[in-house]
C-alpha cells in the first residue's frame, strides 16, 4: 500500500476548545462560527507555547483561507476537505502526511460551527446551482435531515442481526452516564442538581442520567429512532495543534502520537450504500491500524462517532471492536461504560456532551485530553481524566453514514 | 388537490426516466457494454465506465430492503405523517429510494423486510409522474 509508512511521524501537541459551547446564544452571547474558530486556536496557541505566528499549515473545512488571513499569518499548506464530520480525522491524516514529508513542522486543524446559535440559517457551503443526479431521484420522497436516514441503517441492522431497539438505546444511557463526569457537556445533569453543579449555566431539561424505558418513552422522530437515539444540537469549536517529533518533544505539552491514520469513503448518497449495516471505517481502520501496527485488541479505549446511536453500534463492529451485528453489546454488557473493559466516548459523546453538525473535532480534543497525560491541569474546563488509557482508535463519520475518517493514537508511558 | 411536495427537477441524462413515467413505465438505465442496470441515471456506467448507456423498460417489481418511519417533516410532507420511507431492491439489480404505501406506519413491527412491492406513479405536474412504491401480495 503506502510507500512510506508514516507512523509516528507527527504528534497531537495540544488540543482546546472554543470558550462558548453548548447553547450560548440562551445566555445572550449570539457565538459565530468564526468567534469559535478563532477561540479555539487562541486557546491551543496557549495552551501548547506555540506561537499562532508558527502555524505553517492550517486545516478546516473550507474555512482555511479566512481563517488564515484573519489570523494575519501566510500559510503554505492549505486543505479545505469538508467531508462531512469525520474531516477533522481526515485533517490529521493529511497533516500527519505533510509534516512527515517535510513540507511544513507544524499545522492547525480548526473547527468553529455555531450549529444551535444560527440553526436553520443553512450550510455554509457555496451553490453549485444544480441538484446531484442522485438527490434528483431521492428529493420527492419525504426526508429531512439525518436522523430521517439513519433510520433506515438501523432497521436493516435490526433485520438482519436481531438487534433491537433497546439494545441501541443502552448507548445513549452509557453515554449518558460519561456526560456525568463532564461539566462541559449539555446533559451533564438535571434541573434538581443544577444549582450546586453549574453555577449560572442553564441547566438542561432533559439532563442527568437516563434510562433505557427513558430512550424508548422518547419523542419519536423518524422511528425507530426516538430524540434520545439521536445526537445534539448545539455551538461548539475546537482545534489541535499537529507538529513533528523534533517539535513535539520540546513542548511543555505532552505529544499524542498519530501512530496510525487511513480514510475511505462508500457513498454520497444514501440511495448509493450497498450495505446497511456497514460503513467505509472498515477500510479506513485497515488502512490505520496496518500503519500502526496495532489491532483493535491492542486499543484502550475508542471514540466513536455518535451521531445516532446506530453510528456508535455499526461503527464498533466496523473497527473490529465488536464482531458483526454485535455493536450493542459493548454498551449494554458495560464494557464501554465507566469502569468497564473498553471506555467509549468518555466526554459524553455527540449524544449528551455537544454536536455542532460536525463532532468530530470533538473526538480529536477528547482524545487527547484523554492519553496526554496532561489532563487533570484541565482542558477548557474539564478536569479530570476517566481512563488510563495509552491507545485510542478515533474514527469520524460524515454524511449519511458516507465517508469515514480513523487515527490510531498513542501516548508516551 | 395541487401536488405539494418538492418535484425533482429533469436533465438530459435524466429525460427518458420522466418520460416513459408519463406513460406508467419504469424506465431504467442500463450499461450496454456490461450489461448492468444502475439506478440513479448517471453520465457514465459506475460499474465498468463506458459512456454508452441505454434506457429500458424494467418490470416495475422488486423487493423491500430497509425502511423507517417519518414523524418530523416538512412543507407538504408534514401533512403525511407519519409515513414509510424505504428502499427497494429492484428486480433488475441496483436500489431505489420511495415512500412505501401498502403498510401501516403505526405498526412497523409488521412491516416486511423482504415483501415484494410493484411501482405506481402519481402526477406532481404535466411533465412530471413521481414513482411511489406499494407492498403486494406474493
Amino acid at each position: 500500500m503506502a510507500a512510506i509508512n508514516l507512523s509516528m511521524g507527527a504528534a497531537i501537541v495540544g488540543a482546546a476548545e472554543s470558550n462558548e459551547i453548548g447553547y450560548p446564544e440562551e445566555r445572550g452571547e449570539k457565538v459565530t462560527s468564526l468567534q469559535h474558530h478563532i477561540q479555539a486556536i487562541k486557546n491551543v496557541s496557549e495552551y501548547t507555547g506555540i506561537p499562532i505566528s508558527d502555524i505553517e499549515g492550517i486545516f478546516s473545512t473550507g474555512w482555511s483561507v479566512e481563517l488564515a488571513e484573519h489570523l494575519g499569518i501566510r500559510p503554505h499548506y492549505i486543505d479545505t476537505t469538508s467531508v462531512g464530520g469525520c474531516s477533522f480525522e481526515i485533517h490529521v491524516h493529511h497533516a500527519l502526511a505533510a509534516i512527515a514529508s517535510g513540507i511544513i513542522d507544524v499545522a492547525v486543524v480548526s473547527h468553529g460551527e455555531a450549529g444551535w446559535s444560527y440553526r436553520g440559517a443553512g450550510g455554509g457551503g457555496g451553490g453549485r446551482g444544480e441538484m446531484s443526479p442522485g438527490a434528483e431521484m431521492t428529493m420527492a420522497y419525504g426526508t429531512f435531515g439525518a436522523p430521517s436516514q439513519y433510520a433506515h441503517a438501523m432497521v436493516r441492522h435490526m433485520h438482519q442481526y436481531g438487534s433491537t431497539v433497546e439494545d441501541f438505546a443502552h448507548i445513549s444511557v452509557v453515554t449518558r452516564e460519561w456526560a456525568q463526569k463532564n461539566p462541559r457537556a449539555l446533559m451533564f445533569t438535571d434541573a434538581s442538581q443544577a444549582e450546586v453543579k453549574l453555577g449560572e449555566r442553564t441547566p438542561n431539561p432533559f439532563g442527568g442520567p437516563i434510562t433505557v424505558q427513558d430512550v424508548l418513552d422518547a419523542r419519536i422522530i423518524a422511528w425507530p429512532l426516538t430524540l434520545f437515539h439521536c445526537c445534539l444540537v448545539t455551538d461548539h469549536g475546537g482545534a489541535v495543534i499537529v507538529a513533528r517529533p523534533e517539535i513535539a518533544r520540546s513542548l511543555r505539552t505532552n505529544p499524542v502520537w498519530i501512530a496510525g491514520a487511513g480514510e475511505s469513503m462508500a457513498h454520497q448518497n444514501m440511495l448509493e450504500m450497498d450495505d446497511f449495516t456497514a460503513t467505509s471505517a472498515a477500510r479506513s481502520s485497515a488502512i490505520a491500524y496496518e500503519m500502526a501496527g496495532l489491532g483493535p485488541q491492542d486499543m484502550d479505549m475508542a471514540l466513536i462517532y455518535d451521531s445516532f446511536t446506530v453510528t456508535a453500534a455499526i461503527t464498533a463492529e466496523m473497527l473490529g471492536l465488536a464482531p458483526r451485528g454485535q455493536g450493542c453489546r459493548l454498551w449494554k454488557d458495560g464494557d464501554a461504560a465507566p469502569g468497564g473493559r473498553l471506555p467509549i466516548n468518555t466526554n459524553g459523546g455527540g449524544l449528551s456532551f455537544n454536536h455542532s453538525g460536525m463532532y468530530g473535532m470533538q473526538l480529536l480534543v477528547e482524545a487527547y485530553r484523554q492519553l496526554s497525560g496532561t489532563a487533570e491541569d484541565g482542558i477548557n474546563g474539564i478536569e479530570g481524566k476517566q481512563t488510563d488509557s495509552h491507545t485510542c482508535v478515533v474514527n469520524g463519520t460524515g454524511g449519511t453514514l458516507s465517508t469515514t475518517g480513523t487515527l490510531v493514537l498513542v501516548s508516551d508511558d | 388537490m395541487a401536488y405539494n411536495k418538492p418535484i425533482p427537477r429533469k436533465g438530459q441524462h435524466n429525460q427518458p426516466f420522466w418520460d416513459g413515467a408519463k406513460e406508467g413505465k419504469l424506465m431504467l438505465p442500463r450499461c450496454t457494454l456490461c450489461g448492468k442496470v444502475h439506478w440513479y441515471p448517471r453520465l457514465i456506467c459506475p460499474s465498468c465506465h463506458s459512456t454508452d448507456l441505454e434506457w429500458i423498460e424494467g418490470s416495475g417489481e422488486g423487493r423491500l430492503h430497509t425502511f423507517a418511519v417519518q414523524h418530523r417533516a416538512f412543507g407538504g410532507w408534514a401533512e403525511e405523517v407519519p409515513y414509510v420511507t424505504a428502499y427497494i431492491d429492484l428486480n433488475e439489480g441496483d436500489r431505489m429510494m420511495t415512500v412505501l404505501r401498502g403498510v401501516d406506519p403505526n405498526k412497523p413491527e409488521d412491516i416486511k423486510i423482504g415483501a415484494k412491492v410493484k411501482v405506481e406513479f402519481d402526477q406532481a405536474d404535466d411533465d412530471t409522474h413521481i414513482p411511489f412504491w406499494r407492498v403486494v401480495e406474493e
